[in-house]
């Protein structure tokens, strides 16, 4: 192992080590702005260039492997000479703008220009200017201020998996950009600005709305997937004005998706709630919480009077903490409904005996990145966790092998084996992989599916990972009993992919219809949510969910809670809320709040709030607490959260973060599937910014919808033009058509979770789809 | 987009790197292409970069980097006038001044009717023969305003020495 000496200083460090990274362990700083340890070397910027002894020049530090017996000043006149000179020419053409730069107050050209610059430049001439590009929605560019160090271009390329920034041009001319003048898509791309040493990449959404040092840190998490990124939240009085990334290497490591970056735009949406809403006549009004509650109370007492408990059902979305779903269950229990579940965009619950205490990866998410063969069961985690993505990319990119099957070819930033089931028969397609790896498929050697299943039998323990996408399909439950003999078969261990950011915890806390907090078998089976729309409810409590978009049959769903009689809505945001409830009662949004999440490791994480509720608003666990005590029930009498927080681990107990991916199957039945000789069948899930209600309204994220079809199965059906009209047995819709060869012939591809695709109703059901009346024409007539 | 003779010579050249080394046979792609197709307009480079599976980027960044891809439509003769030091030192500035003069264009700029496209370059190698430039597959050493009247006239008369 080569000894070195660092200013003075002795260390013994392994071969292969930089003197940068040497100069880290010991606490030794070196200016650099190109270097970054989760990015390949560059060694473009020079900024850290040191002194070693013996050699003739100043040697960049970030990529200078140590030798045995080297001597490296990181101060000596010499290496204090590089670095000025470095930096007087970086600031040759920076415009030092900083007074109106975002970045400045956390700008490292900045700060190592304050710790490291000759004050005098000796340049006199014209600095150069360089065309500002637009990239899209998400960051604003400011390129005269570049300095090259290309992080954000090794970003793209090494991490985000889509290489779209880059350096054209040369010498004087090299800018960076995208060339043609595009939007950069990448689902991470707002980690570029974190990188970027300067004011060239910052949030377009958050320019000019303050400076650095006057926001207020708070520890957060993302509500917006089941990776459970650590955030640290940035305020500004009573506005949150940025989210990032807040370092956890066993989670996040240092990043978020733009999701989680900038899905805070849409708390500021017009229908946001911030005073108890009561229809009078028909007629929405403000009013106080007496009266709200007042109003809620006898609601619901009514329903129960009229009709009694059983006709009474609770839901409330994934993202609520750990407290909030923890009370909400025990208040539909206390007032004797059995029915309360978060799981709206299901619509298959037969397994519902054998699914597991709570969707756990069974692993954890540090050790993805070192599983040789993955499975990847109607998951595609690009979209529905990217951080978790993020660590089976770079399993791959270690030489791991992951293979994908799914109802449609998805676009995967690192190489993936695909099998894609003929449309709707994705069931048939994990029953023809179950006989081949059983070796009662006849010997077909040369199919992608033979491929795959000697993959997973010469595969020691495969990892097969259940996605939340699988949980749409009607087969469901079907497809998770075939997985089980998958897994088998293979030899294989199986993990799931856990939907929202607290799906394990809305499984451990008891809200299901068939499970009580813990796990613990519920002795009266209540209604699955997708059954309550059929089931002849007449109260409904619903907190933080919009069924309209976030239920698997939005149309019903709405059909449902119009026919209701009393419609309890806790909600962020009024818009849909005002189409069907009694009461709106105001709750705490993302950052408003506090309390905790269970990741999909089993990772328990608290967060806290950022900023006060705007107007009357309240935690949601505030709420939940006084309609308890208001309803006489047992159980709410707590004073603080902290005493929540230890109610849910005294009810939850101790829970195991690998838990059997599976409970024994009861007998299922087999249903044929609903597909006639001429329909399509309908994809469709939930698109990457549009799965809750925070997000759907962040404009910055907003994509429109369209419908997707292969072009040759658009040749077929003859359509021409861009807009088209869908109709299937409960509805229909017109959209825009974008052909695309991922989606398999026989199907259309329509998003679920816009409003206005609700009235197609749920996936894998029969469609038709036909041009779209002009306007023009349709008035003619 | 490319006729099958340069999809031919693209893939013998693709043959040469591993599987995963794409990339290498970028510039060899790109001097196919802008041979059939004369420059390299946004679509083609999209096109071979499909064609090598590579980031757009990619090609749009080796393109802009070398001086002899051209990203703009060119004349049927590109006139390359060396100005690094020793074509400057024996007089490449009255070279391109004097071409300048007699096409009435700057360089970086082609003539009205698609003759010629003036354009200055780095270093061609041929500096004891200084000042020189290059049409095509030819150097044009040892220039005078004689030899460059004569050459621009041989170039009219309907030379296939292009570009």
């Amino acid at each position: 192992m080569p000894n070195i000496e660092i200013d003075g200083q002795a260390i013994e460090v392994a071969p292969g080590t930089t003197i940068m990274e040497a100069a880290e362990s010991m606490g030794i700083y070196i200016p650099f702005f190109c270097y970054h340890p989760k990015l390949s070397v560059a060694a473009n910027c020079r900024m850290c260039l040191v002194d070693v002894e013996k050699a003739p020049k100043p040697l960049p530090a970030c990529a200078t492997p140590v030798a045995d017996g080297m001597k490296i000043a990181t101060a000596s006149r010499k290496a204090k000479m590089a670095q000025q000179g470095v930096l007087e020419f970086l600031l040759i053409n920076h415009p030092l703008d900083c007074p109106i730069c975002d970045q400045g107050g956390e700008c490292p050209l900045q700060d190592i220009t304050m710790g490291f610059a000759n004050p005098h430049s000796h340049y006199t001439e014209e600095k150069r200017v360089v065309e500002d590009k637009d990239i899209g929605p998400l960051i604003a560019t400011e390129m005269t201020r570049c300095i090259q160090c290309t992080r954000c271009v090794r970003f793209g390329q090494e991490i985000g998996g889509i290489m779209e920034l880059g350096a054209t041009g040369r010498g004087e001319h090299m800018a960076i950009g995208t060339y043609v003048a595009k939007a950069v898509r990448s689902e991470l791309s707002g980690n570029m600005i974190d990188l970027c040493p300067v004011g060239a990449l910052t949030s377009k959404p958050f320019r000019y709305k303050a400076r650095s040092w006057e926001l207020k840190h708070t520890p957060g998490l993302c509500p917006h997937c089941s990776t459970g990124c650590n955030t640290d939240v940035q305020s500004l009085g009573r506005e949150v004005l940025r989210v990032l990334p807040r370092t956890n290497e066993a989670v996040n490591e240092e990043w978020i998706c733009d999701k989680g970056r900038y899905a805070y735009t849409g708390l500021q949406a017009e229908d946001r709630v911030t005073q108890p809403l009561l229809r009078v006549d028909g007629e929405w009004r403000e009013v106080s919480w007496a009266e709200a509650l007042e109003a809620a109370l006898s609601g619901l007492e009514q329903v129960i009077a009229r009709h009694g408990a059983g006709r009474l059902a609770g839901l409330i979305s994934a993202q609520s903490s750990n407290e909030e779903l923890l009370l909400f269950q025990a208040l539909l229990r206390g007032l004797g409904s059995p029915h309360v579940d978060h799981r709206l965009r299901q619509q298959d619950f037969r397994a519902d005996a054998a699914m597991p205490t709570y969707p756990a990866l069974n692993m954890a998410l540090e050790d993805l990145e070192r599983e040789p063969v993955v499975l990847l069961c109607h998951a595609f985690p690009r979209q529905q966790q990217p951080l978790t993505n993020h660590r089976l990319r770079k399993s791959v990119l270690q030489g791991g092998k992951v293979i994908a099957i799914d109802s449609l070819r998805r676009d995967f930033n690192y190489p993936v084996t695909q099998l894609v089931a003929d449309a709707g028969a994705d069931l048939a397609l994990y029953k023809s992989l179950c006989s081949q790896l059983s070796g009662h498929a006849e010997k077909a050697d040369a199919t992608p599916l033979a491929h795959v299943a000697s993959d997973l039998l010469a595969a020691d323990n495969p990892l097969i990972l259940i996605g939340s996408a699988l949980l749409y399909h009607p087969q469901a439950a079907a497809m998770i009993a075939q997985i089980e003999t998958l897994a088998e078969l293979a030899g294989g261990r199986v993990g799931w992919l856990a939907q929202e950011a607290n799906s394990a915890g809305a499984w451990l806390s008891g809200c299901v219809p068939h499970r009580l907090p813990g796990g613990h078998t519920a002795h009266a089976a209540g209604l699955p949510a997708d059954a309550l729309w059929d089931a002849d409810m007449r109260g409904f409590v619903l907190l933080g969910t919009e069924p309209g978009m976030d239920a698997i049959r939005g149309a019903a769903a709405l059909a449902a809670l119009q026919k209701a009689e009393f419609v309890l809505s806790i909600a962020q945001f009024a818009g849909e809320a005002k189409r069907y409830a009694d009461v709106i009662l105001p709750m705490a949004a993302f950052a408003e709040g506090s309390g905790s999440f269970v990741n999909n490791e089993g990772r328990l994480q608290s967060f806290q709030a950022a900023v006060k509720t705007p107007g009357e608003a309240r935690p949601a666990w505030k709420i939940l607490r006084v309609l308890g005590d208001g309803l006489k029930l047992s159980g709410f009498q707590f004073n603080a959260l902290s005493e929540v927080t230890a109610a849910w681990q005294h009810a939850i107990g101790e829970y195991a973060l690998d838990v059997p991916p599976f409970h024994a199957f009861p007998a299922l039945e087999s249903v044929p599937q609903p597909m006639s000789a001429d329909g399509l069948c309908r994809l469709g899930d939930w698109s990457i910014y549009q799965g809750d209600p925070l997000v759907r309204r962040a404009t910055p994220l907003a994509q429109p919808a369209v419908a997707k079809m292969h072009p040759d199965q658009a040749k077929v059906l003859a359509l021409r033009g861009d807009s088209v009209e869908i109709s299937s047995h409960s509805g229909k819709v017109s959209l825009p058509l974008v052909l695309d060869v991922r989606i398999p012939m026989g199907a259309v591809w329509v998003p679920m979770g816009y409003s206005e695709t609700a009235a197609l109703g749920a996936t894998c059901a029969p469609c038709a789809v036909t041009m779209a009346t002009p306007p023009a024409a349709a008035a003619r007539a | 987009m490319l006729s099958e003779k340069s999809l031919a010579k693209i893939a013998r050249e693709r043959a040469k790197y591993p599987a995963n080394q794409a990339r290498s046979a970028l510039l060899a792609a790109l001097r196919i292409t802008q041979e059939e197709q004369g420059y390299l307009s946004d679509a083609v480079m999209e096109y071979v970069a499909d064609l090598l599976g590579i980031p757009a980027i990619q090609v749009y960044e080796a393109a802009t980097f070398y001086s002899m891809y051209d990203l703009k439509p060119v004349g049927r003769h590109k006139l390359c006038v060396c100005g690094s030091v020793s074509c400057f030192l024996n007089g490449s500035d009255a070279v391109l001044q004097h071409l300048s003069e007699r096409l009435g264009v700057d360089p970086g700029e082609t003539t009205a009717d698609g003759l010629f496209t003036l354009q200055e370059v780095e270093c061609l190698g041929a500096c004891k023969d200084a000042p020189m430039l290059q049409v095509g597959d030819h150097y044009y050493e040892n220039l005078t305003p004689e030899s460059l009247d004569a050459l621009l006239a041989k170039l009219r008369g309907g030379s296939d020495d292009v570009r």
